[in-house]
């Protein structure tokens, strides 16, 4: 996989992580069936060491399109994007395939195949 | 119309429902948490749950910085959302000499259930699965159970036998 990709996929990951655990209901939820979540700040930290690694200029378009959309990676399903459910043309297609980072035309989310 | 099959699994709980012989491992080669979860990750790659292991393996190792998954009594349930998941899997292992965990009771976890999934938010049988993994063995003798279980066929019939006990 890219590296630009792996480091934005981890970042996802990890703030989907962190936004659950601040979530009170699932956090409770989590917590009654015996599984505490006290680390919250320390992944707060590996988010900022995360973030610095990645490019200013992608990390500004993952943030921007994190407060539009609950996912901003997204897979692509045959000609599918995932995020909207939109066809996409082959070219988009054939490049999430090779690993390049591309847009869905129509929402504009990061696709990638799983 | 339904058959009776379909019927019959209908009944099925989620967790049951997940439960599959390929996902299953008799013995943790490893002991120490770290390991393990490198093993039970290689174990899902393997049978194509994902094709990026190391991003499955981080966001597993974060879960564990979260706050400790091995929640006592010689059971851990590492759980993640990753992005690099297509769909919900459960990989059941076993140990017997014990895995060092840093569980809440300091003891060796000698049953692992690993829930991956993909990172739908609100995803109700994510969390429905964790709640019917840790019914099905709060009882010790159903831990012993499945600690003796001769095969797969055997731990998915007690664990689902725990689950209608109500």
């Amino acid at each position: 996989m890219n590296s630009k990709l792996q480091a934005l996929v981890a970042l996802q990951d990890l703030d989907l992580m962190i936004r659950e655990a601040k979530d009170p209901e699932r956090a409770t939820q989590e917590e009654e069936l015996g599984f505490p979540l006290n680390g919250v700040e320390k992944l707060e930290r590996t988010r900022e060491r995360l973030a610095k690694q990645i490019d200013e200029r992608l990390l500004q378009i993952y943030e921007r399109m994190s407060r539009r959309f609950a996912r901003v990676i997204v897979p692509v399903e045959g000609r599918v994007c995932l995020g909207c459910f939109m066809g996409l043309p082959t070219s988009t297609t054939r490049n999430a395939d090779s690993g390049t980072l591309e847009n869905c035309e129509n929402c504009g989310r990061i696709l990638y195949r799983i | 119309m339904p058959t009776a099959s379909t019927v019959e699994r209908s009944s099925e709980t989620h967790l049951e429902l997940h439960l599959r012989p390929t996902l299953f491992i008799p013995e943790l080669r490893n002991k120490k948490k770290s390991s393990v979860l490198e093993e039970m990750v290689a174990h899902l790659a393997k049978h194509q749950i994902t094709r990026q292991a190391d991003a499955v393996l981080e966001v597993l190792r974060q879960r564990e910085a979260l706050g400790s998954t091995a929640i006592g009594k010689g059971i851990a349930v590492p759980h993640a959302r990753s992005t690099m998941v297509a769909e919900r899997a459960v990989l059941l292992a076993r140990s017997s000499k014990g895995v060092e965990f840093d569980a809440a009771d300091e003891g060796p976890v000698h049953l692992v259930f690993m829930i991956v999934a993909p990172p739908v938010e609100r995803d109700p049988i994510y969390l429905q699965m964790l709640a019917q993994i840790v019914k099905a063995v709060r009882l010790a003798p159903a831990r012993r159970r499945i600690l003796e279980a001769p095969d797969f066929g055997a731990i998915r019939a007690l664990i689902a036998a725990q689950l209608s006990d109500e």
